[in-house]
């Protein structure tokens, strides 16, 4: 075998470098795609572990209650609880730099004297951890920074370092700095560490803790003190391990992740095609010399083994090569998807991916069984042929047998078996699960229309050649003989339209996914943002980059000339049944009159009215259909004063999360939660009002000391569709790679279809074809391809992404989209797939053109 | 109409030059039936090639219907090949995909003539070579005889000054080929037609009213 692929594949290889290239850059490109997602998604998974794990420090367990945060009368409560050893009380979150763009420290405010028990803060230069500590916690705006992070901004001790707190912009000191070990390592560094009262007043969670790290008591077990805990804490706050805590905060990204592994998966699903494509091409090529070994007496065994195995080297290589491609391509990804997560979920800290074994496993795996499962096919076709035919034949291809062909029979099979799958799927347990079949039912309906292009083309291309006379420029044999090249091999020609149909598929699915999200969420934006001004700190939407404020600007937002109503929006991250949540307030009451809500079910403005009363909360549909609650449930949920029962009021449609949230009226919030916090204050204006005046007013008193973002309504609508289409930019480079691998399947089909036809070119230069003539043939037969894989792709497209948004997404999300048709991107993706394919074709197209007529006539 | 004047083919083979033709000089008169027989490998039809413009001599001068082709350019010598020359070929090079009809017009259509003009012609020209209830046929659906009949009349498509056949009759049972021949003989002597024919065979070479003998790249005889 070794001597047959140094003789024989080495030397093909060696002739034909263009065409191995293209099949090597495709493997390479899909395996790439697929490797930058695991890593992406294991850094994803990794990243809050290892933060959570290196703040908890020596800590076996946490108690927390999201940011809904725990009461600080509760921390003797739990200081106290049989079996704890020590207790250490922090505050978290992140504050804006003032002066550093961008800069943001995760300030961390903890009781410096406890903490040592559970962590070990390095200080640089102190004589003693101790002495440190005492110095620092007499001056109340001491802040210690890292090491690294006061080098880069240029802060050394001593200095005054302004940051945006929930009171507006705050000057502290330089007092210490810490080695960058253990816990100052997360973030990259960004972090403070400040005293207990300064952080929480900073973070404006005065009287509140986030946290509450624990050791245990020598021979103690962990679940029982975990146990005393929930007990004695009421449903104030929850115990759990910090590993536990780690896994709640990425079920965040779910939805995210899973949607992240679907897309890789049309990478691989494309780059099967090219190799199918490939290996057909491959053995078209070798068919005298296939011809010849059969007839030496090679083994039908031995030969398939030959092709099998070259494809599967070629695999390798480029699955090789792919993992490189895949990591590098993993580190740019993880700023897109860092800075993603960073506006939907939480501020990580997203290392550089680390590429492992099992990364280099998944590579290896899917290339190679890729590979093998697109090779057999035209080897299996190849060995089938008789020596004599193989030696005599002028042009060989993969046989099709019409309406009875394998390819037919399992396409159809492919289109009866989609909907059962979609419609009619198994009980599952879980949406992700759900999702899956889903997606599996999508991909049998592309694999079924792909399996059945070669009947298609069969059938459907003689009909070209007619419409073709009126295309400028083209005569009569050219649009012919164009349309009966790909006739004559509709197998191989059905390959190529079944890339492009898969990729063009997959390209408008997310287009037309992108554009419902959009519409969808635009239309939210409207029904659920009547305000005319939003006034936030840090952000202009409300989540993990904005800085809540306290409610201090709120008097003198009322007097300002102009405006009629001011609201209070609040946004904070919770649980419901160990599930991730998101709780949402304002003030039913006193925005009643201009506020409108989207619902799913009920009466809208009756639910703002009980709910104003405070008679229940309004839950979102994704909240609905994760925890299968509706109108007049009941559900507890866990608040700093305890575990309270709401009503539910109604479901509404809100988009900002699909954990689920809740709505609930301000007063109630503020009375359950203990939290006075705002997020954005919302306000109506006076008819007639001058919104620029109001602006400029509320910007002189209050935009410099918290850093202010007035938005316009159509500023927070920009706002929310850039964030939701950087969420999509991973899904953009899947396209384009799509795209490049079809581009190569065409220009390899190509090459095939004019080695086939040598004989024919020549004779058609021989009777007086002249070269340009040769090359509209070639460049038509491509448009054609082009014009058949947009319009199949545009079909299944249609059909895939209206599955995806209107049934899918629900399932996933729990959300409903608008189905919103993107006729833009129809049109463009139609007409691109042509102009590509001519552009792919134009290559090869010359070379038919140059083809020596002498040596073409006689070949066989 | 033909004339050779020293012409020299040398094809290069990696490192090495084979010559094809080796100082070739032989005039062929307008109307005349020139037959050119040999051995494999002597270089005729490697002659009939350079005649039709699918190739250009290494040296000499080849003048065709008083124009020197190996001086043409590409897009000239493609023109002269598809109005002035006619093509017949031993493996017939009928395109498969079209039938009797569409590939006896597609001269015509490659030179841009409406497709009427085009049809009515090929019918004239199948009517020719008898093949007239036939045109609507694939060539698969035909015998070696009757595709290459329709390969003689795509050959006449534009009524050309010269016919150049390479082993017409070498795929055909003996009979089918003395009626390929006839046909050629008849085209001849009714159009004055100048026709080269490339050949192995002693029978066919009798059609012709001169036989020019090619050895090792030259002309060695010729018979009259």
């Amino acid at each position: 075998m070794l001597r047959l692929l140094r003789t024989l594949s080495w030397r093909h290889v060696q002739r034909h470098r263009l065409r191995t290239l293209l099949t090597f850059l495709g493997i390479t490109l899909g395996v790439g795609v697929i490797v930058a997602i695991a890593v992406v998604n294991r850094s994803l998974t990794g990243s809050f572990q290892s933060t959570i794990e290196q703040i908890a420090g020596k800590a076996v367990l946490q108690v927390s209650n999201g940011e809904s945060g725990i009461i600080e009368s509760a921390f003797p409560v739990i200081r106290d609880t049989a079996g704890v050893q020590d207790a250490a009380a922090a505050v978290e979150g992140f504050l804006p730099v003032r002066g550093a763009e961008k800069e943001r420290l995760y300030v961390y405010g903890v009781d410096l004297l406890t903490d040592s028990a559970i962590r070990d803060h390095q200080f640089v230069g102190a004589k003693s951890d101790l002495d440190q500590a005492l110095d620092f916690i007499s001056m109340p705006d001491s802040i210690a920074l890292t090491e690294s992070f006061s080098r880069r901004l240029n802060l050394p001790l001593g200095t005054k370092i302004t940051l945006t707190t929930s009171r507006g912009k705050q000057d502290y000191t330089v007092r210490a700095l810490l080695r960058e070990d253990g816990m100052a390592k997360v973030f990259g560094g960004n972090l403070a560490l400040m005293d207990l009262p300064v952080a929480q007043q900073a973070l404006g969670k005065e009287g509140k803790l986030d946290i509450v790290d624990l050791t245990v008591e020598e021979g103690e077990k962990i679940e029982a003190v975990r146990e005393r805990l929930v007990q004695r804490l009421q449903g104030a706050a929850e115990a759990e391990r910090p590993r536990k805590r780690g896994e709640q905060i990425e079920l965040l990204l779910t939805s995210f992740r899973v949607g992240l592994f679907f897309v890789s998966l049309i990478a691989l699903f494309v780059g099967f095609f090219l190799i199918y494509n490939t290996v057909s091409v491959s053995v078209v090529q070798r068919k005298r010399e296939i011809g010849t070994l059969r007839c030496l007496g090679m083994k039908r065994g031995e030969l398939l083994r030959l092709i099998v195995v070259e494809a599967l080297i070629l695999a390798l290589i480029g699955s090789l090569a792919g993992s490189v491609f895949g990591w590098l391509l993993a580190q740019l990804a993880l700023v897109a998807v860092g800075e993603t997560v960073g506006n939907l979920f939480s501020l990580v800290d997203l290392g550089p991916g680390i590429f492992t074994l099992r990364e280099l496993g998944l590579s290896l795996a899917s290339g190679l069984a890729v590979a093998v499962l697109a090779a057999l096919h035209p080897a299996l076709e190849a060995i089938r042929v008789s020596p004599l035919e193989n030696a005599r034949q002028t042009a060989w291809s993969p046989s099709f047998r019409g309406k009875k062909s394998w390819a037919t029979r399992l396409g159809l099979f492919c289109l009866v078996a989609s909907p059962l799958i979609i419609f009619l799927p198994p009980p599952l347990p879980g949406p992700v699960q759900q999702f899956s079949v889903g997606v599996i039912g999508m991909l049998v309906f592309l694999l079924g229309l792909a399996f059945l292009c070669p009947l298609i083309i069969n059938y459907g291309v003689r009909w070209f050649w007619h419409w073709a006379l009126r295309l400028p420029g083209s005569s009569w044999v050219e649009a012919r003989v164009a349309s009966d090249s790909l006739r004559r091999n509709p197998v191989r020609s059905g390959i190529t339209v079944a890339t492009l149909v898969i990729s063009l598929a997959a390209i408008f699915t997310i287009a037309a996914f992108v554009n419902s999200v959009r519409g969808s969420l635009l239309a939210w934006v409207d029904q659920m943002v009547t305000a005319d001004l939003i006034v936030s700190s840090g952000a202009r939407t409300a989540g993990p980059r904005n800085v809540p404020l306290k409610e201090d600007p709120l008097s003198g937002l009322k007097a300002v000339p102009g405006v009629k109503i001011v609201d209070l929006y609040r946004l904070i991250r919770s649980s419901y049944q160990g599930q991730p949540i998101v709780i949402e307030s304002f003030s039913a009451r006193e925005s009643a009159t201009v506020r409108t809500l989207p619902m799913a079910s009920g009466d809208g403005a009756r639910a703002l009215g009980e709910m104003g009363e405070g008679k229940g909360v309004i839950i979102s549909e994704s909240f609905q259909s994760r925890f299968g609650k509706g109108a007049n449930d009941t559900i507890e949920l866990t608040t700093p004063s305890g575990r309270i029962a709401f009503r539910i009021l109604a479901v509404y449609v809100d988009y900002s999360s699909d954990v689920g949230s809740v709505l609930i009226d301000r007063a109630l919030y503020k009375q359950y939660w203990r939290d006075e916090l705002v997020d954005a204050f919302d306000l109506w204006l006076d008819a007639g009002a001058d919104q620029q005046a109001v602006i400029a007013d509320i910007k002189e008193q209050y935009g410099e000391p918290y850093q202010l973002f007035i938005s316009t309504h159509g500023e927070l609508r920009k706002a929310v569709v850039h964030i939701m289409e950087q969420s999509f930019v991973v899904n953009y480079a899947v396209e384009i790679v799509a795209v490049v691998v079809a581009i190569f399947s065409v220009i390899n089909t190509l090459l095939a279809s004019i080695l086939d036809r040598t004989r024919e070119i020549g004779v058609l230069r021989a009777i007086g074809a002249t070269q340009a003539q040769v090359r509209r043939i070639v460049v038509l037969e491509a448009g054609w391809m082009g014009v058949l894989g947009g319009v199949l792709g545009l079909f299944a497209g249609t059909v895939m992404s209206y599955h995806h948004v209107v049934y899918n997404t629900k399932v996933l999300t729990g959300w409903t989209f608008q189905f919103y048709y993107p006729y833009d991107v129809a049109l463009l993706s139609v007409v691109a797939s042509v102009i590509l394919c001519v552009i792919a074709g134009y290559g090869p197209s010359k070379q038919a053109a140059a083809t020596p007529i002498v040596a073409a006539i006689g070949y066989e | 109409m033909i004339r050779c004047i020293d012409v020299r083919k040398v094809y290069r083979q990696g490192k090495n030059e084979i010559t094809a033709l080796d100082g070739v000089s032989l005039d062929i008169a307008r109307g005349e039936f020139a037959v050119i027989m040999g051995p494999s490998g002597s270089g005729k039809s490697t002659l009939l090639h350079l005649i039709g413009g699918l190739d250009r001599p290494t040296s000499g001068e080849l003048l065709v219907d008083q124009r020197l082709v190996g001086q043409m350019a590409d897009d000239q010598i493609t023109l002269f090949r598809r109005t002035r020359i006619g093509f017949v070929f031993q493996f017939f090079n009928l395109l498969p995909t079209l039938t009797a009809l569409e590939n006896v017009i597609l001269p015509f259509v490659l030179d841009g003539r409406s497709k009427q003009e085009a049809e009515q012609r090929a019918t004239t020209l199948l009517d020719k070579v008898g093949l007239e209830n036939r045109k609507d046929h694939l060539p698969e659906e035909m015998s070696g005889g009757e595709i290459q009949r329709i390969a003689v009349a795509r050959a006449l498509a534009f009524d050309p000054p010269i016919l150049l056949a390479d082993e017409p009759t070498g795929n055909l049972d003996s009979k089918t080929g003395e009626s390929i021949l006839s046909l050629l003989r008849e085209i001849n002597r009714g159009s004055g037609c100048t026709i080269v024919m490339v050949t192995h065979s002693q029978e066919a070479a009798g059609y012709g009213d001169r036989t020019i003998f090619f050895r090792d790249g030259k002309v060695e005889k010729e018979n009259t």
